[in-house]
């Protein structure tokens, strides 16, 4: 949009000052890594004041622990609390809300299931996206255009890198596109991936061996544009660069899916707003504040401990990420084998849009060659033609080296050190952003995801406790390895239909 | 004899003033950016009025005689000043030279006039009395002037003749004074001759002045702007060619003057004049007022609804003389309920049901203006249509965007309505497309409103049908995640461009 006469003036008298950073406001939000370390580290916890009977307890609020809560409810079982320790439920999927938009503060899109993801779709059925009819509700697919990539000083259409590829990167998509299409075939990746894992081959086994980037390697896949293409998703979907990702994992992303329809599904608050509409039907039953510090087994039943309630319950549900089993769960599980990213999201506040030329602004904006992952436009599913402000979700795994070193780095530089770090990295393709922002909030996740490194989707340890067992069930994403709504969900429906199964046989009610 | 006198400093404050303003006016219609026009004219000639008094200190002899010439030079100088700047604009590169020269020269004549004037008077009037009568009548004659000018004078005479009219009041001033100040003339018959002179050249003006701006409009307005605007939503631009107004948005043609008619007809009247008893009409987007105009010929309508984004385009065209003109005032009708929103959600959040729909939004040619051409828009859409009401939507030209036509005759169809597509030619655009949506089958009407230019009872069923180049093809449907209309669009018009 051309400036209109009266930004044309402004900027004319203010000429001299133009180059002046504008004042930009905002801090880190969430702020619960203190909580979490004072679990890790055994630290003194107020006793409760009170104590509660209930039959089973789900541990953890975020779309694993509302699945299984669901799917119970909706087998008529209503005997069970969710404990949460934020004062929200949502996890990963949970959002903010500003005067400009709402937005999400992580999971911010659900792809259009297929035909045998049968859970997803009864849950889409259930909100109103997939219709009576059988298709798609069009008001919450990703409107047009989905996705953008400003590559060698332009901006280009969808993701996939076109400008300046030679024939050979040509041909190297191709042949990229040929194994997937085999790998699809082969059936040996599905979502939920445990339904493929059955009919993996040794072929697929062998593919938790090697990275990505060996298996690329392998395969002679050596074009840069498709190598960017390629760790761009990993880092995207796992938090990972594919030289440090399972292959198993990296083919996955690729060759699990078959939508039904052009998608993703997604909305402003991003799955934020799947999160709302389950808590419609479950906030009677979640405890907000409420951190587990102690899950002690006694004769036949569990004592969960918060600083509120005591409770006593037959079944625990154990929703909240895997590896605080071992600092709650008394007498104490394996350790965990398989570590976490750190993730860095921002939600930026802009009252005017930085110029745009050419390709239009897409609902997915990529940076070539950046160490972030872009940013998705909060406001792209408004239907209203004109906006003159907006909210950008920005996303940044911080892949590089180690866990352990990055997590260092993500807690140890302030606010005003991200934000020159997010601002430089969206001035190579805004040169205009830092008169646009009006605020900034920045969530710092130290343990956002799972990382699939080579042997951890075989890992015995992961297999062994992603299958229900005794009268505490895991039930988080992590068991699978894959940071996905899809696994979550799953992975708490199944462990609802184990209780559901147990609690009848054994008779405890 | 005070009031004579006084009255004289009513009409040469009234004069000054407006020559100012039509400098301003001028100045903002054929440049564009009123605000800066009108600021830099009124400061110049503020402070040539300043020159002008501080001049008159060198003034010592003859201060009647000088006080006469200089209200001739102004009556001329002033009264030609829309002329010359007309012509200087259609003929020279020099508009805004002249414009400033003109502004200054002006500006000093009338601020020398004052000071004369209250030396010559001095010997007659008490000092204190002197300065507040004259002051008071100076500021008397810029509030008249000021009202006259945009209520009277603009509409009625124009700028040329309203400059002409000002210019012999100045001469009469002069003429007037020849005969007050008699004892103060050594040869009052030679001040007399002159004025009599100016008041001849000025009046020959006034007879000649439909044929100068007419000669400088044929040359001036060949596509030139008379009417510039960017407002936070859009660029609107009206061009003047001999009698044919365009308004542009954005660059892109909405209508012309000369065949809008055959557009708006087309628009409204095989649609609403098919449905019996419609009382409660909806026009999406349409803020020049031109298919409401056509909708007013139907009084059995009780209310019209128009969303229209932008305030600034609905302002100009309930406001401005010449679009006023265009549109017959239809945006001041009481029956008319304008709403500045974004259409989409606005549908979104309203509930009202209408029995005729005007959808009539800029062509598909980005992505945020293909989500009003969805499957999801024309969904809800139909949603807020009687049983028996009908939608009609704009669809851009079926015959250099053949497949964009059909897509959007495809996409209604998807989201549920009934459909037929029809085409009229408009000289200014080419062959232009509309699709006619309704909920149960359809018939064109048989009988129209009296006084319509282009349809007539037989002619409107052939609008309806398609010759073999325009026929349909096999499209996609346009979907809010699918836009394949912005890309049929932005081929098509790429193809007639090259």
């Amino acid at each position: 949009m051309k400036p209109t006469r009266r930004e044309f003036g402004a900027s004319a008298l203010v000429g001299l000052a133009a180059k002046a950073d504008r004042k930009i406001s905002g801090g880190f939000v969430y702020e619960s890594q203190e909580r979490g370390h004072r679990l890790r580290d055994k630290a003194r916890f107020a006793s409760p004041t009170e104590r509660v009977k209930i039959p089973v307890v789900i541990v953890g609020g975020g779309v694993a622990g509302l699945s299984a809560a669901w799917r119970l409810q909706k087998r008529g079982f209503h005997d069970f609390v969710i404990l949460e320790m934020e004062d929200a439920a949502g996890g990963n999927a949970r959002s903010g809300e500003n005067n400009v938009s709402a937005y999400p503060w992580a999971a911010h899109y659900l792809p259009v299931p297929d035909v045998k993801e049968v859970l997803v779709r009864e849950l889409c059925q259930e909100l109103g996206l997939l219709l009576p009819d059988g298709t798609w509700n069009e008001r919450w697919l990703c409107h047009s255009p989905q996705e953008r990539l400003f590559l060698h000083g332009r901006w280009q259409e969808g993701i996939e890198p076109s400008i300046g590829l030679t024939k050979n990167d040509v041909a190297q998509y191709r042949q990229f596109e040929e194994h997937i299409a085999e790998w699809h075939a082969s059936g040996a990746f599905r979502i939920p991936m445990d339904y493929g894992l059955d009919q993996a081959a040794a072929k697929a086994r062998a593919l938790d061996q090697i990275t990505m980037g060996e298996w690329m390697r392998r395969e002679g896949l050596y074009s840069p544009y498709l190598k960017w293409f390629i760790d761009y998703s990993t880092r995207d979907d796992y938090g990972t660069h594919m030289e440090d990702i399972s292959a198993w994992a990296g083919l996955h992303y690729f060759a699990a899916r078959a939508p039904e329809d052009k998608g993703p599904l997604t909305w402003p608050d991003g799955n934020g707003w799947i999160v709302k509409r389950l808590l419609a039907k479950l906030a009677p039953f979640v405890r907000t504040q409420s951190m587990v510090y102690r899950i002690q087994q006694q004769r036949k039943t569990w004592q969960i401990v918060t600083e509120k309630a005591l409770y006593d319950a037959d079944f625990v549900v154990f929703a909240a990420p895997t590896h605080f089993a071992s600092w709650l769960v008394d007498p104490a599980p394996p350790r965990w084998p398989i570590d976490s990213a750190p993730w860095l999201t921002a939600n930026l506040t802009l009252d005017r849009w930085p110029a745009n030329h050419g390709v239009e602004y897409a609902w997915d904006n990529v940076i070539y060659n950046s160490p972030s992952l872009g940013y998705v436009v909060a406001t792209h599913q408004n239907v209203a033609m004109h906006q003159d402000r907006t909210v950008w979700t920005y996303y940044w795994a911080l892949a590089d080296g180690s866990p352990t070193d990055q997590r260092r780095i993500l807690l140890g530089g302030d606010w005003a050190w991200w934000k020159e770090k997010i601002l430089t990295d969206l001035q190579r393709a805004h040169p205009d952003i830092r008169q646009c922002v009006s605020h900034i909030d920045i969530f710092r996740i130290g343990h956002a995801m799972p990382r699939p490194v080579p042997g951890a989707i075989f890992h015995p340890e992961r297999l062994r406790r992603a299958r229900p067992q005794g009268s505490l069930v895991y039930a988080n994403c992590d068991l699978s390895a894959l940071s996905l709504f899809e696994e979550a969900q799953s992975r708490g429906v199944s462990a609802a239909d184990y209780v559901l199964r147990n609690i009848s046989s054994t008779g405890t009610r | 004899m005070a009031v004579v006198l006084f009255l004289s400093v009513f009409l040469i404050a009234a004069c000054g003033l407006i020559y100012e303003l039509i400098a301003g006016t001028l100045a903002s219609y054929l440049l564009g950016d009123s605000v800066l026009q009108f600021s830099t004219v009124i400061g110049s000639y503020l402070f040539a009025m300043g020159i002008g008094s501080w001049l008159s200190r060198f003034l010592d002899k003859a201060l009647v005689a000088r006080f006469i010439t200089i209200e001739l030079m102004v009556g001329l100088l002033g009264g030609f000043s829309s002329t010359i700047l007309f012509l200087a604009f259609t003929y020279t590169h020099a508009f805004q030279f002249l414009l400033y020269g003109m502004v200054i020269a002006i500006g000093i004549l009338v601020g020398l006039e004052i000071p004369l004037l209250m030396r010559i008077l001095r010997e007659r009037f008490n000092f204190k009395e002197l300065v507040a009568n004259v002051l008071t009548f100076d500021y008397l004659g810029a509030l008249g002037a000021s009202l006259l000018f945009p209520l009277i004078l603009v509409p009625k005479l124009g700028l040329v003749r309203s400059a002409i009219l000002f210019g012999l009041i100045n001469a009469g001033v002069a003429l007037w004074s020849t005969f007050l100040f008699k004892a103060h003339l050594p040869s009052p018959m030679v001040q007399r001759a002159a004025a009599i002179a100016v008041v001849l050249i000025l009046c020959g003006g006034l007879a000649t002045a439909d044929y100068i701006t007419d000669t400088a409009d044929a040359a001036l307005y060949s596509d030139e702007v008379i009417f510039a605007k960017t407002t936070p939503y859009q660029r609107m631009v009206v061009t003047k060619w001999k009698q044919d107004y365009r308004l542009y948005l954005n660059s892109h043609l909405q209508f012309s003057s000369r065949d809008e008619y055959r557009y708006h007809e087309s628009l409204v009247h095989p649609g609403l004049a098919s449905v019996a008893g419609a009382r409660h009409a909806l026009v999406l987007g349409g803020g020049d007022g031109l298919a409401v105009r056509e909708m007013l010929k139907y009084p059995g309508l009780q209310t019209i609804t128009m969303v229209d984004l932008d305030p600034e385009m609905t302002r100009q065209f309930s406001t401005h003389p010449l679009l006023v003109e265009l549109n017959s005032g239809s945006l001041k009708t009481s029956k008319l309920k304008i709403i500045n929103a974004d259409a989409f959600p606005w549908l979104e959040k309203d509930n009202s049901m209408f029995d005729f729909v005007v959808v009539d939004f800029p062509d598909p040619n980005n992505y945020s203006l293909g989500k009003l051409y969805t499957t999801a828009f024309y969904r809800l859409l139909r949603h807020h249509v009687a049983q028996n009401g009908v939608v009609v939507v704009q669809s851009t030209s079926p015959m250099f965007a053949r497949q964009s036509f059909w897509c959007i005759n495809e996409t209604m169809k998807q989201a549920g309505f009934k459909t037929y597509p029809f085409h009229v030619y408009v000289p200014s655009f080419g062959e232009w497309g509309y699709v006619l949506g309704a909920q149960v089958d359809w018939k064109p009407p048989t009988s129209l409103p009296a006084g319509l230019k282009f349809l007539t009872p037989a002619n409107v069923a052939s609008l309806f049908e398609f010759p073999p180049d325009l026929a349909p093809v096999a499209v996609e449907a346009n979907r809010l995640n699918d836009q394949t209309l912005v890309r049929y669009y932005e081929h098509e018009w790429r193809e007639i461009v090259r």
